[in-house]
């Protein structure tokens, strides 16, 4: 697949995908708190469901502790489970 | 003893005495059982995400307490049992407290080690193309 793209030829748009970084390990954001609603509510898309990992660009371990930290806030209703 | 937090809803239409009342219950609770309250948040009315007893709205307080399991076991039956709490949640919070320390800890050696402002350099370029 890799060697297709590059033998496009000249003139035609190259597609580059920028390359995600995980905004916690970025900002240094230690802890991930369920109470933060304005910094978790980033991963909860319009559906409510927890944001893979694949589009945030959360790194594993953060997003183990994002997981965490969303659960709690759904169950203290600062965060919803699903739309209405 | 560990640290624990104790967040409940009280519904909104109680009256702000009342809220201190039942705040009162607790502590009363938790200092009894020879545990320690360290703060008492009101965070104050708030939207629910979700409806939770016919209520769509709710008055947020937060314990920060140290205390064993089973003062937090007593804490949570009588939440339980009072009408006007419509939800609460117990979270365990002094080993992460730990976990923070010791990161923090470990960034200041290193900052020690190699001196400041190279590496916070760095981290603002890559912040700004996120954006």
């Amino acid at each position: 697949m890799k060697s297709a793209k590059e033998k496009r030829p000249a003139g035609q748009k190259q597609y580059y995908r920028r390359k995600k970084v995980c905004k916690f390990c970025v900002e240094r954001i230690d802890s991930i708190n369920y109470k933060d609603v304005k910094l978790l509510s980033q991963f909860v898309p319009e559906r409510a469901k927890i944001m893979p990992r694949r589009i945030s660009g959360v790194c594993s371990p953060h997003q183990r502790q994002l997981n965490d930290a969303i659960k709690k806030a759904r169950n203290i209703a600062l965060l919803p489970f699903t739309t209405e | 003893m560990p640290n624990y937090e104790i967040m409940f809803i009280v519904n909104p239409n109680v009256a702000e005495e009342e809220i201190d009342k039942i705040n009162g219950q607790i502590e009363n609770i938790i200092t009894s059982g020879g545990g320690k309250v360290e703060k008492i948040e009101k965070m104050g009315k708030r939207r629910l995400a979700y409806e939770v007893e016919k209520q769509r709205e709710g008055y947020y307080v937060l314990f920060t307490t140290n205390a064993n399991g089973d003062i937090l076991k007593e804490c949570e039956r009588r939440l339980r049992v009072m009408d006007a709490i419509i939800k609460y949640i117990t979270v365990r919070t002094d080993e992460e407290g730990r976990r923070l320390q010791k990161i923090k800890n470990y960034r200041q050696k290193r900052a020690a080690r190699r001196g400041s402002g190279s590496r916070a350099g760095t981290g603002q370029s890559a912040e700004e193309a996120m954006q």
